[in-house]
């Protein structure tokens, strides 16, 4: 275990390398195939079931909604919006990691990503999928559900193009599907791998389908990098545009509280704080549970501590900006707003929120902290608990108490927004669970990239392959990582 | 300008060989390599006595140009001219600030490519901040002028401002402008000063210092911007209230900041002075970041404009409709296409960004439009009803641009073009666009 302590060193012109030991080509497949290939391991049947458990408690809830009505969740005419939307945006938000990681930290040149992308794009499809439960059923006649499209037909009907929600549908129905392409392109080399590692028929068949007749030739490289970066070009505005358009949901609206202009990049920040940090709970398990340390190694797991104590911050001063204008304005229903939620009868969500997305986060400032994985395993879940609250506190505590005081009200939930709640990740493990079970879990492909075998000019000074436009300097390579 | 020949024969070839990568050589070694490589390339790392001079002197005919006509300005029309100047000087403020933001974060993220546009950072935000320290007198004697709606006698009788006044108050407002400036000068010039500690030493922790110091520096970048951006800008209309407005002002400087360093990058590189060590590729890749930066201003500019206008709270609106009357409407739609459409569509294109002429062209663009953006928060408060640009604005603004040049090429004269000895040289030059 020597080789995983030494990415502790961090020496100013020297890259650690991205991964350790003596791997080569041979040795990634297999680290990473054989999971797939392997037998089936008892601690994932358990898990299987225990997942495919929690998943029949969300059909058991959704089907008491569907037959008795929406008035099974606590929502209360003063209350209309509350556990559902918050488990909405709590999803959507932890489905930002993903792409994020796969398309702006790829248009950055961030090479570290390759170790983690693939997990947290699946990762992100299954939280979107996780997150539209919520809208559907929220409609209340879920068979209807279509109207949310704009499909022409014969009654004339149209949604409301001026409302936020129906950006909503576009919003999340857009990246929903440029997030699967992308996971999806990702995927065919290592699917082709599968394919002729397969040992019975069934298994060649069926990733020979979805391998797209990949053979891994130039040409089939050139085409798929160039995909890739255009895939990437295209998910980067959209992982901004989807948590910009769902904080327009509250923030285009007059109610104090939600009406504020910070609203699009603060929710940006929130999604992606809360996005890592649901990736650093699954990929701590997961490395330790298939024996990945070598590819997700420390390195990558403080550079995500990092992305989270960033992001983190960045909320809190989104926090402190809010509450800053809400006295400056000198608006009184701002003001008023901003107190109930810290002072009010919600103050014990608001300042549970605080602590989880501001302060605990902060111990990332630690580089002791930032390397131990018990710390941020606890922290990664906090931040997940806190971004719930997040939402919680904004949506419910600005509507409890609206402009009429008659009728202010408390919300309470009921089971069934509990086990509503509950459900859905119950839906989420069993996915990405099965995601685990028979998809490779690293981009294998990619991973080799940055090995230090695929650079084809390591350690050779006068190689006399220059950049173009380096302008005749022979270029020295620092480091094979 | 106070060029050190002895330091600079030293640190001559440091880059033109063999930028230390890992294994350190003997130090006599080292040096016999280097001024036989000096020697071979010609002084190349550093601004000639010629070239320098010529900087000077143009930097120098601008600020006596900003000078004669600021001051010609502040005769014939005094209440403009502060209006006016305090457009200039919130434009150099903002470049010097993007700057101070790209110097920090190339140090939090640990950033291999950008080792030499780094530098020319350092000259922009350590050249103008200090100099904004300076520049900032004139806005504080013209404050009452400014800020007369809450700082006038009036105020006292405005509810809302009465509310506020435990913020909007003369003393708070230039002792937090005090705080600001004495900050960003302090970062700025001590990130310049180790950078170029540097060059000397080749001490890789100092590396390890700048990374460790700038995560704190970014808190305080961050703080500090944004109140400066509501004290110096948003309290012109005090009644007014934007919480993303730090956010929209920060976008501003990081566009303009990106702006100046193609043109300092473009400079430098057809004077011959950063041969092999920044080249097209560097170019392109601060054309994508300004490129990226664009796009976020429009972002937020878009949402801050959305927000208001649907919720359509008089309050809010009041923004907009001050910059939508007579023809103010004409440069809010400039700002649209100018600021966004136009710039977004030039530089789409990877060729684009790596033709000289195209990327300088944008940047100089952007830097007009970045005036124009400020010229079109700030000028409302005095032309109401409709935009008069007049030659005094050209004063405000020649008067703070042409001091912050002649700061920044003060920096630019005083040391190597690119950091000579940082550990990520190499790297940084082995840059490539695949």
């Amino acid at each position: 275990m020597s080789d995983l302590a030494m990415v502790q060193e961090d020496v100013p012109g020297k890259r650690v390398p991205l991964v350790l030991g003596k791997q080569d080509f041979h040795s990634v497949t297999e680290s990473v195939a054989g999971i797939v290939e392997g037998p089936t391991p008892h601690k994932w049947k358990l898990l299987f079931v225990l997942a495919l458990s929690i998943l029949l408690i969300l059909l058991g809830s959704l089907g008491r909604l569907v037959t008795k009505g929406i008035g099974v969740w606590g929502n209360n005419t003063t209350v209309g919006w509350a556990w559902d939307i918050t488990g909405f945006v709590f999803w959507i938000g932890i489905g930002h990691a993903g792409t994020l990681i796969s398309a702006i930290l790829f248009l950055f040149r961030q090479k570290w990503r390759t170790s983690i992308n693939r997990a947290a794009e699946a990762m992100t499809i299954f939280a979107v999928m996780s997150a539209g439960i919520y809208p559907l059923f929220h409609v209340g006649r879920v068979w209807f559900a279509y109207w949310l499209f704009p499909i022409p037909n014969q009654m004339g009907m149209w949604p409301n193009f001026k409302s936020p929600l129906f950006w909503d549908v576009c919003a999340v129905s857009t990246y929903a599907t440029v997030s699967i392409l992308f996971w999806y392109v990702g995927l065919v080399p290592d699917l082709a791998t599968l394919r002729d590692r397969a040992k019975t028929k069934t298994r060649q068949i069926v990733y020979g389908i979805f391998a797209l007749g990949w053979r891994g030739s130039h040409r089939h490289w050139l085409n798929y990098e160039r995909a890739y970066g255009i895939l990437a070009g295209l998910s980067a505005p959209l992982v901004l545009s989807v948590h910009t358009i769902v904080s327009f949901d509250f923030a285009v609206s007059i109610i104090p509280g939600w009406h504020t202009t910070i609203f699009p990049p603060y929710f940006v920040a929130g999604a992606i704080f809360s996005g890592f940090a649901m990736v650093m709970t699954l990929m701590i398990i997961a490395r330790k549970a298939f024996g990945l340390e070598r590819l997700i190694t420390m390195r990558h797991l403080e550079n995500m501590n990092k992305v989270i104590v960033a992001t983190g911050t960045m909320v809190g001063y989104a926090y402190a900006v809010e509450f800053f204008i809400a006295w400056y304005s000198g608006n009184p229903y701002e003001s008023f707003a901003l107190m109930n939620r810290a002072f009010g009868p919600y103050k014990w969500a608001y300042w549970t929120m605080v602590s989880c997305n501001v302060i605990f986060p902060q111990l990332f400032w630690f580089k002791k902290v930032r390397t131990s994985i018990p710390a941020m395993f606890v922290i990664s879940i906090i931040v997940n608990i806190g971004m719930w609250f997040e939402r919680f506190v904004i949506i419910v505590t600005s509507l409890s108490r609206d402009f009429l005081p008659s009728s202010w009200a408390y919300f309470r939930p009921t089971i069934f927004d509990i086990t509503t709640f509950f459900g859905t990740f119950g839906l989420f493990m069993t996915m990405f669970l099965l995601f685990l079970r028979f998809l490779p879990m690293v981009a294998i492909g990619e991973v080799k990239s940055v090995l230090p075998a695929a650079d084809a000019h390591p350690h050779h000074d006068d190689d006399g392959h220059d950049a173009p436009g380096s302008e005749g300097m022979s270029k020295e390579p620092v480091h094979a990582a | 300008m106070s060029s050190k020949s002895g330091s600079g024969k030293t640190s001559k070839g440091a880059a033109a060989t063999k930028p230390e990568a890992d294994a350190p050589e003997p130090a006599e070694a080292r040096k016999a390599k280097k001024s036989e490589a000096g020697a071979a390339l010609g002084s190349s790392f550093k601004l000639s006595s010629e070239q320098s001079g010529k900087l000077m002197r143009v930097a120098g005919i601008v600020a006596g140009i900003g000078l004669v006509l600021g001051g010609a300005g502040f005769a014939s029309d005094s209440k403009r001219f502060a209006f006016s100047y305090l457009v200039g000087f919130v434009w150099l403020a903002t470049i010097g600030l993007g700057a101070l933001f790209f110097v920090i974060v190339q140090h939090l993220v640990r950033a291999g490519w950008s080792v030499s546009p780094r530098r020319h950072l350092e000259w922009l935000s350590s050249g103008i901040l200090p100099a904004c320290a300076v520049l900032f007198v004139p806005v504080a004697v013209f404050a009452h002028t400014l800020y007369h709606h809450w700082m006038g006698e009036h105020a006292a009788h405005d509810e809302l401002l009465r509310k506020k006044a435990a913020y909007l108050n003369p003393g708070f407002f230039y002792g937090r402008a005090v705080v600001f400036l004495v900050l960003w000068a302090g970062i700025s010039l001590w990130f310049a000063r180790t950078s170029r500690k540097q060059d000397e030493t080749g001490d890789r922790s100092l590396s390890q210092k700048m990374q460790l110091a700038s995560a704190p520096s970014m808190l305080v970048f961050g703080l500090s911007l944004t109140f400066a951006a509501f004290d110096w800008i948003m309290s012109l209309t005090p009644h007014w209230y934007s919480t993303i407005f730090g956010v929209y002002v920060f976008a501003g400087a990081a566009t303009s900041s990106l702006s100046a360093l193609v043109l300092v990058t473009i400079a430098l590189q057809k004077a011959g002075l950063l041969k092999g060590v920044s080249t097209v590729e560097h170019r392109h890749d601060i054309g994508k970041l300004l490129f990226g930066f664009t796009v976020f201003w429009a972002y937020i500019a878009f949402s801050q404009f959305i927000l208001i206008w649907y919720a359509n709270l008089p309050e809010e609106t009041v923004y907009y409709r001050d910059r939508s009357a007579g023809s103010w409407m004409v440069v809010s739609l400039a700002l649209l296409f100018g600021h966004f459409i136009i710039p977004f569509l030039g530089l789409i294109a990877r060729t684009a960004k790596r033709n000289i002429t195209v990327l300088a062209g944008f940047a100089v663009w952007m830097l007009v439009m970045h005036w124009l953006d400020l010229y079109w928060m700030i000028m409302p408060t005095l032309d109401v009803g409709d935009a008069h640009f007049s030659w005094i604005d050209l004063g405000g603004l020649l008067l703070p641009a042409g001091v912050g040049a002649v700061a920044v090429a003060r920096a630019a004269t005083g040391g190597a073009t690119y950091p000579l000895k940082d550990p990520r040289l190499a790297e940084s030059m082995r840059l490539e666009n695949a």
